[in-house]
């Protein structure tokens, strides 16, 4: 076999092209139906616990995906905004109030007030320069926390995170907790499900696969990059909040850059670019992470050679591959039934 | 405060040599190598072995580290880095992230992950001012600067060095005048990863040595890459120094803060001078 | 000696050349004008092996040459100067010679003495980093490189572009004393060098050949040949 050159000329390098991978339906409500079976399927397998932290993670996932897959950035520090989400709901219920949502409300604010602002800066670059910025300040974010800030964020041992009831809303209950952030998973999925394909899900998607040409044709590719990184910082800045309550305990390790690698790995497990993508992803990665230790001994070997196959072999990740094998047998049923028709003639 | 001097320049000439062989593989083959530093690692863990088996004679022992380091680059350059040529960031990424996790878990394998100690093999001291300097660091400062001009020969008056150099600049170019430009540069990724052996070797005695002591540099490596310039020797040269001053200033008022004081730098640098991949 | 037959290339999902199919014979200088966009750089790229072809044949003294890289069409005779008139800037004049003779097998001071024997003014500009030199000794350095070695086929993008009328005279000057000598396709929009060194015209529309002109009274019709631009 040649180059992979000789195939197709370069084009700007795009991913698996989400536009004709899965026709959009409208189900929406067969969506939820799924989602929420399949987690419930694997609860009693692993704990409740357990699956709330898979669900949060897969909420990361997903606005890690919003920025990579659709926006074609990616981020080498998505981590600094789960973190500030994180210690912004956090200091909010020890040192302002202990209401659940406001403080769920106040990390989001922060997370996306810090995507606002750290967005105009970082928005303009791509590529390369996009990735380690963001890891700069990710490294800058964590050191924040962790010696100058120390006064309030008690450093290195973190602090712990009680919040009052609200209403039958008792973050203490693991099973509340479950249901509350399966709430919020589908709500976020949903939320993203609209945005993705609407006018400005498009947009961004054309950004992706070619920038120049939409700035020609009049649009201002600035907005919308920063729209959707502080969208995508939001909503990391969610599942930070989630995590907070979650363990009722935050410290720096909830803005940790290392990671990062994490987050990107399950979204190219699962398929960037697709939101069902981002949800196996996340799932399968905390699979691996959790339990593939047990089993085997040499698990980061073990994920580092997967990696590489599904790097060379499998681009459009588990879900991606999994949808072109249903395309695949569609097109055959077709060919199956055209070719009868003609038989029959 | 000259302490801090000597080790500012000391971890600067360890960037140094690190982050050569980074910046001509960003440079030459648009590849961000994140598995760059496992040479630094292998080396490392080569040098500890050998040494058991030779006590003394570390100056062999430590050559012959970066030897045997060498296999191991062509290796990953054959297999894994020919194939992200052209390839967009995130693959690059993953794919030499995953030979990183591979190697460091060859490593944990082997060696375990413990800490091993080392200490200075020439533990002599220099007299100074009324101030004693140790040699060995030292020495590893004047091995960097021989490197650099040992570096700009090459690329100034050898052949290879030249195509190198124009290759840089318009691979398109030199293909088109009937070069095999990608045999050159797979030359370029070994030369660069028995560089970051050596500083890896000549790190270690003053270092901690674990496992992941590849990873934690590779960061700093990158920041000086970015301030430098990609495949700009003379800018490596200087950043290397500079960031690594800044590093020991840092450590000096701030003990914690003299990493992220490097991030800072490449934060700022990277607002003002984007760079383009 | 180089036959196009029915080329389509595409960037990425994108066509740029639809079936396109020229001819040229050994000893011939082609010109390729039309519009910028029209395809003419994705032709020489194609030609030369930068680019791919999605289908169609690229024929070159009898052989099958589309699949080849750009290094083995240059061990065949192929020469090509983009259009960005791209120096080695960081090597001097020398080196740059240095490096196109690298691969011939030519020896460095032959090939020296070829092209100054071409351009005698270059001598003077042997030690100067080729990142000082003007746009018009960059255009004489790009041609004077792709001469190294034993050139069959030329493939110049834009040579006169943005140059200053008495170095495009020289630059006539120079290709014109190396016409029956190698061959050559030229990527051209100042129609008086075509007119006064083309064998054959093609002209290019979107990436399709518009006209092909074979007669030299038609090549002389400038008038009619502006409209393409």
């Amino acid at each position: 076999m040649r180059s992979k050159e000789s195939t197709l000329n370069k084009a700007p390098a795009s991913h698996a092209n989400p536009l004709n991978a899965y026709p959009m339906k409208e189900h929406g409500f067969i969506d939820f139906l799924v989602i929420t079976a399949g987690f419930l399927l694997i609860t009693p397998i692993l704990s409740v616990h357990r699956v709330t932290d898979f669900m949060i993670f897969c909420i990361f996932v997903m606005s890690f995906d919003l920025m990579y897959g659709y926006m074609g950035r990616l981020s080498f520090g998505h981590m600094l905004f789960l973190g500030t989400g994180a210690y912004g709901s956090g200091l909010f219920i020890r040192y302002v109030s202990g209401n659940p949502l406001l403080a769920i409300m106040a990390g989001i604010a922060v997370a996306g007030l810090l995507g606002m602002l750290l967005g105009l800066i970082i928005v303009r670059t791509t590529g390369a320069c996009f990735a380690l910025i963001n890891l700069a300040f990710n490294q800058i974010g964590f050191f924040l926390v962790l010696s100058p800030l120390r006064q309030i964020t008690r450093g290195e041992d973190g602090f712990g995170v009680s919040a009052s009831k609200l209403g039958f809303l008792n973050f203490g209950s693991r099973p509340i907790m479950f249901g509350f952030v399966l709430f919020c998973l589908l709500l976020v999925f949903y939320l993203l499900k609209r945005l993705t394909s609407s006018p400005f899900g498009i947009m961004l998607r054309s950004i992706k696969e070619d920038e120049t040409r939409v700035r020609f044709l009049g649009y201002n590719t600035f907005l919308y990059k920063w729209l959707g990184f502080a969208l995508a910082g939001s909503l990391a800045g969610l599942a930070g909040t989630l995590t907070a309550l979650n363990y009722n305990y935050v410290n720096p390790n909830a803005m940790d850059v290392h990671s990062n690698v994490g987050v990107v790995f399950a979204s190219l497990i699962g398929g960037a670019g697709t939101l069902y993508g981002a949800l196996v992803g996340g799932v399968v990665y905390m699979v691996i992470s959790n339990f593939l230790p047990i089993y085997i001994h040499r698990w980061e070997m073990f994920l580092g050679f997967s990696l590489l196959i599904i790097t060379f072999r499998f681009r459009k990740g588990v879900w991606g591959y999994i949808l072109s094998l249903w395309e695949y047998g569609i097109k055959k049923r077709l060919l199956r039934r055209s070719t009868e028709e003609v038989a029959n003639r | 405060m000259i302490y801090t001097i000597v080790y500012g320049f000391t971890i600067g000439a360890i960037l140094y040599f690190i982050s050569i062989g980074l910046s001509l593989t960003f440079g030459t083959m648009r590849v961000i190598n994140f598995a760059h530093t496992l040479t630094y690692t292998m080396g490392v863990y080569a040098l500890i072995t050998l040494v058991a088996l030779f006590k003394g004679y570390f100056a062999l022992v430590a050559i012959l580290s970066v030897i045997l380091v060498i296999p191991i680059s062509y290796v990953i350059e054959r297999f894994v880095i020919r194939r992200l040529y052209g390839e967009s960031l995130d693959y690059t990424f993953i794919a030499t992230f995953a030979v990183s996790l591979i190697g460091v878990d060859a490593i944990k394998w082997i060696w375990g992950v413990n800490p091993y100690p080392m200490s200075d093999p020439i533990g002599k001291y220099l007299m100074f001012w009324g101030l004693s300097l140790p040699i060995y660091r030292i020495l590893i400062v004047m091995i960097a600067i021989l490197l650099f001009l040992a570096l700009n020969t090459f690329f100034k008056k050898t052949i290879v060095g030249k195509i190198v150099v124009a290759a840089l600049e318009d691979k398109d170019g030199v293909r088109c005048l009937g070069i095999n430009v990608d045999k050159y540069f797979s030359i370029v990724f070994v030369l660069g990863s028995a560089l970051a052996a050596l500083g890896g070797v000549l790190y270690a005695p003053i270092s901690s040595i674990h496992p992941y002591m590849g990873l934690s540099i590779l960061l700093l490596s990158f920041a000086v890459v970015i301030v430098g310039g990609m495949g700009n020797l003379n800018g490596t040269f200087l950043s290397a120094f500079a960031l690594g001053m800044v590093m020991a200033i840092t450590a000096r008022y701030w003990s914690q803060g003299a990493e992220t004081m490097v991030f800072i730098v490449m934060a700022i640098v990277l607002i003002f001078r984007p760079i383009d991949i | 000696m180089l036959e196009i037959k029915n080329l389509d290339v595409a960037y990425g999902h994108a066509k740029a050349l639809h079936d396109i199919s020229l001819n040229i014979e050994t000893g011939q200088t082609a010109f390729l004008i039309g519009r910028n966009g029209a395809g003419k750089t994705t032709l020489l790229k194609t030609i030369i092996g930068l680019l791919k072809p999605l289908k169609g044949s690229i024929t070159y003294q009898g052989n099958e040459i589309s699949a080849l890289s750009p290094e083995e069409h240059y061990l065949k005779g192929l020469r090509y100067v983009a259009q960005e008139k791209k120096v080695f800037s960081n090597l001097t004049v020398r080196e740059n010679i240095e490096i196109a003779a690298y691969a011939s097998g030519e020896p460095v001071d032959m090939a020296l003495d070829k092209i100054t024997s071409i351009y005698p003014k270059l001598k003077d500009f042997l030690k100067t980093k080729a990142g000082q030199l003007s746009g018009g000794q960059r255009q004489i350095l790009l041609v004077g490189r792709a001469l190294v070695g034993e050139p069959k086929l030329l493939l110049i993008d834009e040579p006169t572009q943005g140059l200053a009328a008495i170095v495009i005279e020289e630059i006539v000057s120079i290709l014109s004393g190396l016409r029956d000598k190698v061959s050559a396709v030229i990527v051209e929009q100042n129609l008086a060098m075509v007119n006064r060194l083309a064998d054959r015209i093609y002209i290019l529309k979107e990436g399709k050949v518009a006209r092909e002109i074979v007669e030299r009274s038609e090549i002389s019709d400038t008038r009619g040949l502006e409209e393409y631009l």
